[in-house]
């Protein structure tokens, strides 16, 4: 009946013994995504070609895994090798249907291929698998946590392609090769001449092995934290498509909801799916600046955390769920209850401590091979401690208060917000004053100074040195003074959204009123920058936004801001020194300005960059993000004393920084260091600003 | 256990407060918070209704201009059941005197069994209205209060002093004037916001409270501002900066050279 199995013992006790593993893990499978459906909704549908080009590029182009290079060949090469060998698999599970339909054209020529190819992938997988159990058991990297899951699945695998490998052989032993199995065939030059009972028994018991240990794999799989074999192909799928950093919208309005994240019933259903991809790899955890310097917090144990929550919550559910006829006949109640899932994440799959140490840099988010997304988890959960239960580190309570009262988080007045502006050679007009003149319509474009620039003595010399860039371009700008107030950024990524939603409401209707929709605004933060672009469409605010290192990458790229060449030598210590430049995670990471910072370095004549060893979308964080800039950071190692290392390890006389939490981060860091005092730290503006040339008081200006 | 706190707007304190040209605070130029000290007997009176395991109605009473309830909402979000506003034109430029009348008789219109208050205000800084009211109203005045217990009958506090403090107990109804060490004010919930929406702030005017409007107001006002001027401004600071040993040892020595130590 199978002419290709023939001489397979037994054949047909494959098709119960698979298709009912394959039952078995399609059940398994259902009952997590009971727990799934009783999550909150997610949308992440739409955008089709998008989300098919992400699977080409994050699953078969295994794009993040190769960042780690050894480590990602290795995946790579089980990856391709496991989907090749289905092909085998597939064919003994289909009766030879598939090489039947193979062998038709061109005379078997294409299965030979097939088969041969299959011969090469086996080894390289059982060569990737011997490097796998290598760095598991003996140079052991921090990032992976030594499990017996971990060793019996790659046992399974090496099982898998092993037994498939030595049965052809055998085969190849007793019958001669089948056309292209050279590698089988290189095998059975050792075997030829063994009694022909030996290898008859052998090649059964390596073929029925093979098979054997592919349902057993199935079987196990649902159980195993490498259920990522099935769920990471949905999870890149249904990926997060909106920008990095727009934290998801929240309805406060909404009396009977649960604000943010309490239980996992409250995550998304997305969230839970992202939980049930985790393959514990650790790169996120190896990624993160608060696990480096060693603070409790660890992304990868927060997911799992989660994982094992939704997994508790299914125990003792059958396999297959009754009927609803059953249920009532007997009082049966098999559904899964929502008190199930009543117990709160934080002391749970993360502490309450570790909620508080993140910096939302996204490195997690960015290392993740299969997308997940930790920090809107994290956000979700101080949203839940800070607006339910007002429980978060004692210090925000000054900032929230400073925030939402002073509209600054200094709680400073707003009086002192044009105070940087004092002194400067040229006026810095506000909005408000050009309205009135009726002169609204000269303006190029609005600077938006941010609250750090207004405030700390530090940042007011950067807000000078853009000021005086804009001037010397020649171009019109005002700024919003009074007017302006924080954008929210720190309160939202805290947890307060209430907070956050009253600032941004309330510069929403300030940049309206002055129809800044129409108008290009410029920053020098990277926290407005972000908030302003990537999340006030939210609240319905639709501004063009440009963070100053692109700014002013354009003006000198259009020659409206010319340098003037070398500096005379002696002019100060930093003249044509050195730099490195430390990049931002809200604008490297998340928004993926990298190129332009370095462009304008690039431009200033005879400077020289050297790079850190974690650069551009690979940047480490400088501690203060997330609202960290509000915190006592009394756990662990100090973030930007670990940050100033890496600085001070390219020998750079000066760190360039384009963020004013980075620069106050920096600054500090720079100084506690050994050998630090010595390395200055300078905006980008600032760079500029002390190499502009003069400009003659007649020269015509280009248009923008 | 009824337990009624004074709770008076007063202009943003970062700082911004300024005298209008009549040389009264200028309320309309800043925005309103609730006097920082308020916000301590509040959370004082939060407190010993959680002690009480629930069992208290916290009433906010409060004096001031018609846009009072804004900054009276902020209370009822941390957890004050409701407010009793008096606000009437002829209040304006009030002293502290009329101000304790006033609330004196306001209180008399409640039911309570304890009124707490902060040591002074922010704006005014007189920090004599709530002994004004006791002795108006003949209740025991329990000053300067850092820890507060009630019972059913009576209120004990430590009332602290420079040697450390001194425990006393009056029966109830009685005034306790609270400082900053009954602890950190709470940062209302969202929650807490919601429901302060719906909760009822009652208005009353002088009228309403059976007072004359010459014998209260500003008109009748027994103190009064005759100049202001700004304070000097403050001497440059210096800022040490470098590792902490190194930093410690510098503001050590600058300090040991003004021997302030």
């Amino acid at each position: 009946m199978f002419p290709l199995y023939a001489d397979v013992p037994a054949y047909p006790l494959v098709f119960p013994l698979f298709y009912g593993a394959v039952a078995f893990f399609g059940l398994a499978m259902a009952r997590h995504l009971r727990v799934l459906a009783l999550a909150k909704p997610s949308s992440p549908f739409g955008a089709i070609p998008l989300r098919v080009g992400g699977l080409a590029v994050y699953v078969f182009g295994q794009a993040k895994l190769l960042k780690d290079l050894r480590a990602g060949l290795m995946h790579a090469a089980i990856f391709w090798g496991f989907v090749l060998l289905t092909i085998g698999t597939a064919d003994i599970v289909t009766g030879g249907l598939i090489q039947a339909v193979v062998s038709w054209p061109a005379g078997g020529l294409l299965w030979a291929a097939v088969t041969a190819l299959q011969n090469a992938v086996a080894v390289l997988v059982l060569a990737a698998i011997a490097y796998a159990f290598w760095r598991r058991l003996v140079t052991r990297p921090a990032r992976l946590s030594l499990s017996r899951d971990a060793l019996l699945i790659l046992a399974l695998i090496a099982g898998v392609v092993a037994s498939e490998l030595l049965a052809m052989a055998f085969e190849a032993a007793r019958a001669g090769a089948r056309p292209g199995a050279f590698v089988a065939d290189g095998l059975a030059m050792g075997l030829r001449g063994l009694d022909r009972g030996f290898l008859d028994g052998a090649f059964a018991v390596c073929w029925w092995a093979h098979i054997v240990l592919v349902a057993a794999f199935l079987c196990y799989l649902p159980f195993s934290k490498h259920l990522h074999i099935a769920t990471s192909l949905p999870n890149v799928y249904l990926r997060k498509l909106a920008p990095r950093g727009e934290l998801p919208a929240m309805d406060l309005e909404r009396e009977d909801a649960t604000f943010g994240v309490r239980t996992i019933a409250d995550l998304g259903w997305k969230d839970l799916l992202d939980a049930f991809t985790c393959t514990e790899c650790g790169r996120c955890q190896e990624a993160c600046p608060a696990n480096a310097t060693g603070k409790p917090l660890n992304p990868k144990a927060m997911v799992m955390g989660m994982r094992h929550m939704a997994v508790e919550a299914e125990a003792g559910l059958p396999l297959i769920p009754n009927s609803p006829l059953v249920r009532e006949t007997y009082g049966l109640d098999d559904r899964l209850s929502p008190e199930r899932l009543a117990r709160p994440i934080v002391g749970d799959a993360i502490s309450y401590e570790a909620v508080w140490d993140c910096v939302t840099c996204g490195a997690c988010v960015e290392a993740c091979p299969v997308l997940i997304e930790h920090v809107d988890k994290i956000v979700g959960l101080r949203r839940n401690l800070v607006l339910e239960d007002s429980r978060f580190p004692s210090e925000l309570t000054g900032a929230f208060r400073s925030m939402e009262q002073a509209g600054n988080p200094w709680g400073l007045p707003k009086t002192a917000r044009t105070d940087w502006t004092r002194g400067l050679p040229f006026d810095v007009p506000t909005v408000a004053e050009l309205a009135t003149q009726g002169r609204l319509d000269e303006l190029d474009v609005l600077y938006w100074v941010g609250c750090a620039a207004a405030f700390d003595e530090r940042n007011k010399k950067v807000a000078r040195a853009v000021a005086t860039c804009l001037h010397a371009a020649g171009l019109r700008f005002a700024i919003l003074g009074q007017e302006e107030s924080c954008t929210g950024d720190p309160a939202r990524r805290m947890g307060n959204d209430y907070v956050y939603q009253i600032l941004a409401t309330g510069n929403i209707e300030t940049l309206s009123r002055y129809g800044m929709e129409r108008r290009t605004i410029v920053t020098a933060c990277p926290h407005c920058f972000n908030a302003i672009g990537n999340e006030y469409p939210q609240l319905g605010g639709r501004f063009e936004i440009v963070h100053h290192a692109a700014f002013l990458r354009r003006l000198l790229a259009d020659g409206r801001l010319r340098l003037a060449p070398e500096r005379p030598a002696g002019d100060g210590p930093a003249a044509n020194a050195a730099v490195t430049l430390h990049d931002s995670c809200y604008l490297a990471r998340y928004n993926d300005v990298v190129a332009e910072p370095r462009e304008v370095l690039g431009r200033v004549p005879g400077l020289e960059l050297r790079e850190m060893e974690k650069t551009g979308r690979q940047t480490f964080c400088c501690g203060a993000g997330g609202g960290r800039m509000w915190m006592e950071e009394t756990r662990g190692t100090r973030i930007n004393a670990e940050r100033s290392r890496q600085a001070l390890a390219t020998g750079a006389g000066a760190v360039v920084t384009e963020c004013p939490y980075c620069m106050t981060m920096l600054r500090d860091g720079l100084a506690a260091a050994e050998g630090g005092a010595a390395v200055a730290s300078l905006d980008l503006a600032e760079v500029l600003a002390g190499r502009l040339r003069e400009v003659p008081a007649d020269r015509e200006l280009p248009v923008l | 256990m009824r337990i009624v706190v004074l709770l008076k707007p007063v202009p943003d304190t970062t700082g911004q407060e300024r005298l209008g040209p009549d040389l009264r605070v200028d309320r309309a130029a800043v925005p309103a918070v609730i006097n920082p000290n308020d916000e301590y007997a509040l959370e004082a009176a939060l407190r010993l209704m959680e002690a009480r395991g629930g069992d208290a109605a916290i009433t906010l009473l409060t004096m001031g201009p018609p846009a009072a309830p804004e900054t009276m909402r902020k209370g009822l979000a941390m957890g004050a059941h409701r407010g009793l506003l008096v606000t009437d034109p002829a209040l304006g430029g009030a002293c502290s005197l009329s101000t304790a009348r006033v609330l004196a008789a306001a209180l008399g219109s409640l039911e309570f069994d304890l009124v707490l208050a902060g040591v002074d205000t922010s704006d005014g800084r007189g920090g004599v209205v709530a002994a004004a009211i006791a002795s108006l109203c003949g209740l025991p005045y329990l000053s300067y209060a850092g820890q507060v217990e009630l019972t059913d009958t009576a209120v004990r506090v430590r009332r602290l002093s420079p040697r450390g403090y001194d425990l006393l107990e009056a029966p109830l109804p009685a005034m306790v004037v609270v400082t900053q060490t009954v602890g950190e004010p709470r940062y209302p919930s969202l929650k807490g916001i919601m429901a302060a929406r719906s909760k009822e702030i009652v208005t009353r005017s002088l009228a309403d409270l059976g007072l004359a409007a010459d014998g209260v107001g500003g008109a009748a006002a027994t103190t009064r501002v005759l100049e202001s001027r700004p304070p000097a401004s403050r001497a440059a600071t210096r800022v040490v900066r470098g590792p902490a040993p190194e930093a410690a040892e510098a503001v050590v020595a600058f300090l040991a050279e003004r021997r302030v130590i």
